[in-house]
């Protein structure tokens, strides 16, 4: 039985690995096995997570009967197969945006505006003998400098009421530079981790199915 | 009315939870949205799997192209539902977790779903070469800075990147790639990392407005007036 | 080899000889001698409520004893009793640096006292009892106040701008390279023929950047229906289908053509994010749209789209606020909205008045961060520099601000 798991396994990876090549029909049957396979695995786990465990049972158990108005509002979302009354279906739409809407203002704004302005406010350097940053290397001080600078530029280059003109828009140019050394940095140091996926892909075809490797 | 209804919803309920922040009594509200959602989100998979089982079933129904692969996706779809809803050879019978070692639905899992979702994944090994390959022909000034940048940052991380600049003498010692690496990642990159998240916070905070506000409705289907 | 026979007067020499050699290679470092136990016992402990919060902590602090050294040290261990029981229960664990402990299994108005150990080599040496303390709710959490005023700060602004902008005045607002780029993508399609693929990312509506592309989905489905091109919509969540329908029927509704509209342009795929590619790839390879927009939340399937995309020539444009993706949008597309684009790019495009207002007031928010950024690296640099009073209370001031606290 696990021999034919092993190769059932490495059948569909050959059969994604082929759309490398081209579309053909081995990667088709894989696409539209997995598109069957994991829309009913989803459906059985939330059904089983959401309805049965966190619906169900606390209401049964737990008598958490305020879970009912989720209910109501999920049975609102099918109305839309009766058409005379389908537009009630954008109640529970409102409901889950306008949470989001409030729940994304806060969250966002503490963890992003708030947290990252503070990190930014740091001295660049110190002139007081015996301070740790006084014998700070230069290099340290300019990445002080361009921590703040580039902080700076980049927000001045999001800016969207102000053509980006003159000064104004050199800092902008400063702000693009310097966020894109950031996405070059970021996708420097994914392409290492990408190349670990395959290995591991590799690993399962030659050592586990062929059992060349071990 | 029923244009008007579902904005007072969206306002009403986004007020009530960034408000909700502010009073203890009232900062479960988020926990208990999710909750609310996310039974929202079963309801709402008996239309978008209504809609994979009708589009499927009319490809067969009308022998379109490529039909086989439809009722492919459909005898998929059918027998991971009843594997996992009747837990069909479940060690531990109806009462037992449905992940549950041997049972159908955890095979199903680990043989198909699990290697083809890897394979996929591992997919991104040739794209992101072929992306490197694209950045390399770098167009212009912002493309050959971004290329610079990973470049130093790959190099960094291997042998190669230590070997090739080990001579640079100990006072310029920012110049060795290793160093390089590491002050681009602590300097510029946290510069950009920091514009970019209060530039999004930003935004969502106006985005977020103009939805409470009723300012933005096209979610609803509804045109602004 | 011959036996070395060993008589008992040197076997009994060489037994301790032995013992102790033994004990000196194996003895510990040298412990600082204690004095007593009363010298490692943990001091003034406090035993309050935790504030403004909904009365379910009790916050603990003490100070290590004088003379304890803190290598020898391995932690303290802190036990609760209610006020009734003289049953101490150990609730927790801290290491050996860290003299200050959250419980968080109080019931609200119930009465406890703790005692605070400090433990040594397995021995915990025990502080006396606190006097009972008691979790109690506040109403209004004041940790939070100058969330609240900066909050007000940039709601303010941009509820104004929103609110000037309706009254008539004109703002400028400057073009966006990607978004003016939206309309050409567009009538590629129309000359070549050929549909156009929306992406609208892997997340719920529970996203607000999924919301953000299914707005930008309005605006674009404007001109699809306008020019009569076909539109291919595959969808990984069902309330992003039915929302995304509504927003394209409406679109067709309001080009005059609802006969036009048809369900099957927007369809579910499945919720599994790699299953979900899997067949957007296939989509594209087979019906070749001749462009791509992907607008949403995006994860590691951001590169396989894009390159996929390249590899049929569509043009592309992008945007999304996932950070760690952006750089692989930015390789692979031909546009890319970097975060805050992507949220103001509907606005941008409904060149309704109070729309673009929104976008003037987070400016003003964007101002905010800029000169407190100056002012608060300038003013912690002189006050690190030359100790002057004023700056460091500026400097003090700003962090207190922007100081979240939980």
């Amino acid at each position: 039985m696990e021999i034919f798991g092993t190769w059932l396994a490495a059948f569909f990876t050959l059969g994604i690995i082929s759309f490398l090549y081209r579309d053909n029909a081995w990667y088709k049957l894989c696409e539209s096995i997995f598109v069957g396979i994991s829309a009913g695995y989803w459906f059985v786990t939330l059904f089983w997570d959401n309805i049965h465990g966190l619906f169900w049972e606390r209401i049964t158990e737990r008598h958490d009967y305020w879970l009912l108005i989720g209910a109501s509002l999920g049975l609102m979302m099918l109305l839309r197969l009766i058409p005379p009354i389908g537009w009630i279906s954008r109640w529970p739409l409102s409901f889950v945006v306008g949470a989001t809407a409030g729940l994304y203002i806060i969250n966002y704004f503490a963890s992003n505006v708030m947290v990252q302005v503070e990190n930014t406010l740091m001295p660049l350097f110190s002139a007081k003998f015996g301070d740790p940053l006084f014998s700070a290397s230069p290099y340290s001080i300019v990445g002080n400098i361009v921590v703040a600078a580039g902080t700076f530029t980049g927000l001045v280059y999001f800016f969207f009421s102000k053509e980006h003109k003159g000064a104004f828009g050199g800092m902008a140019k400063i702000g693009i530079w310097t966020i894109m050394i950031t996405f070059g940095a970021s996708f420097g140091y994914t392409v290492m981790s990408r190349m670990s996926l395959l290995i591991g892909r590799m690993d399962f075809i030659f050592g586990d199915w062929l059992g060349l490797i071990r | 009315m029923k244009r008007k209804i579902p904005v007072i919803i969206t306002s009403l309920v986004g007020t009530v939870l960034i408000l909700s922040v502010f009073f203890p009594p009232a900062e479960r509200m988020g926990e208990d949205f999710s909750i609310f959602f996310d039974i929202i989100a079963v309801f709402a998979f008996f239309l978008g799997g209504g809609n994979l089982v009708r589009i499927h079933g009319n490809k067969i129904y009308k022998k379109a192209r490529d039909w086989g692969f439809s009722a492919v996706t459909l005898a998929g779809f059918f027998l991971m539902l009843a594997a996992g809803l009747f837990k069909i050879a479940n060690p531990g019978g109806i009462a037992a977790d449905v992940t549950a070692q041997g049972s159908l639905f955890q095979m199903l899992y680990d043989w198909i779903f699990n290697p083809l979702g890897a394979s996929m994944y591992a997919l991104l090994a040739f794209y992101v070469a072929s992306a490197s390959y694209r950045a390399f022909r770098a167009k212009n000034k912002e493309a050959t800075i971004l290329l610079i940048a990973a470049f130093i940052i790959l190099l960094g991380r291997t042998p190669l990147g230590v070997y090739a600049t080990a001579w640079i003498p100990e006072q310029f010692s920012l110049m060795q790639i290793p160093n390089l690496a590491i002050w681009i990642m602590t300097a510029p990159n946290l510069a950009g990392q920091r514009a970019i998240m209060i530039g999004i916070a930003l935004g969502v905070i106006s985005m977020s407005l103009r939805l409470i506000l009723g300012v933005e409705r096209t979610y609803l289907g509804t045109d602004n007036e | 080899m011959k036996n070395v026979p060993i008589s008992y007067p040197t076997f009994f020499i060489i037994l301790p000889l032995l013992i102790i050699l033994n004990s000196a290679l194996t003895a510990q470092p040298e412990v600082t001698p204690i004095d007593s136990a009363a010298a490692l016992i943990p001091r003034n402990i406090t035993a309050k409520d935790f504030k403004y919060d909904r009365g379910e902590t009790i916050e603990l602090n003490w100070k290590p004893a004088d003379r304890v050294n803190q290598e020898m040290l391995d932690g303290y261990e802190v036990y609760r009793a209610e006020e009734s029981s003289d049953s101490f229960v150990s609730i927790g664990f801290t290491g050996p640096d860290v003299t200050r402990f959250k419980d968080n299994g109080v019931v609200s108005e119930k009465r406890y006292r703790y005692r605070v150990a400090a433990i040594v080599g397995d021995v915990p040496y025990l502080s006396e009892a606190t006097p009972p303390a008691s979790p109690t709710m506040e109403l209004v959490n004041f940790n939070l106040a100058n969330l609240f005023i900066i909050g007000c700060l940039i709601a303010g602004a941009v509820t104004y701008f929103i609110g000037h902008a309706r009254r008539g005045k004109k703002l400028f607002i400057r073009k966006i390279a990607g978004l003016e780029a939206i309309d050409e993508a567009i009538g590629r399609a129309t000359e070549m023929g050929r549909p156009i693929l929306f992406v609208p990312g892997i997340n719920d509506m529970d996203d607000v950047q999924t919301i953000a592309g299914i707005t930008l989905l309005g605006r674009v489905a404007k001109v699809v229906a306008d020019y009569d091109i076909k539109i291919n919509m595959p969808v990984s969540r069902s309330i992003v289908m039915t929302t995304a329908r509504e927003t394209i029927k409406e679109a067709y509704m309001g080009a005059g053509r609802p006969d036009a509209y048809n369900d099957d342009m927007v369809r579910y795929i499945t919720d599994e994010q790699f299953g979900y590619v899997a067949a957007v790839d296939g989509i594209m390879v087979r019906e070749k749209p001749a462009t791509c927009f992907y607008l949403g939340a995006f994860y590691a399937e951001s590169l396989i789209l894009a390159e996929t995309g390249n590899s049929i020539g569509a043009i592309q444009i992008a945007g999304t606020a996932q950070p760690a993706q952006l750089p692989f949008f930015v390789a692979a597309c031909d546009y890319t909205l970097i975060g805050e684009e992507l949220f103001a790019a509907s606005a941008y495009l409904s060149n309704e008045p109070k729309q673009l207002g929104s976008l003037k007031g987070q400016d003003v928010g964007k101002l905010l961060a800029m000169v407190v950024i100056i002012v608060g690296v300038v003013a912690a640099t002189i006050s690190q520099s030359w100790n002057i009073a004023f700056f460091t209370r500026l400097y003090d001031l700003m962090i207190k601000l922007f100081t979240v606290q939980n």
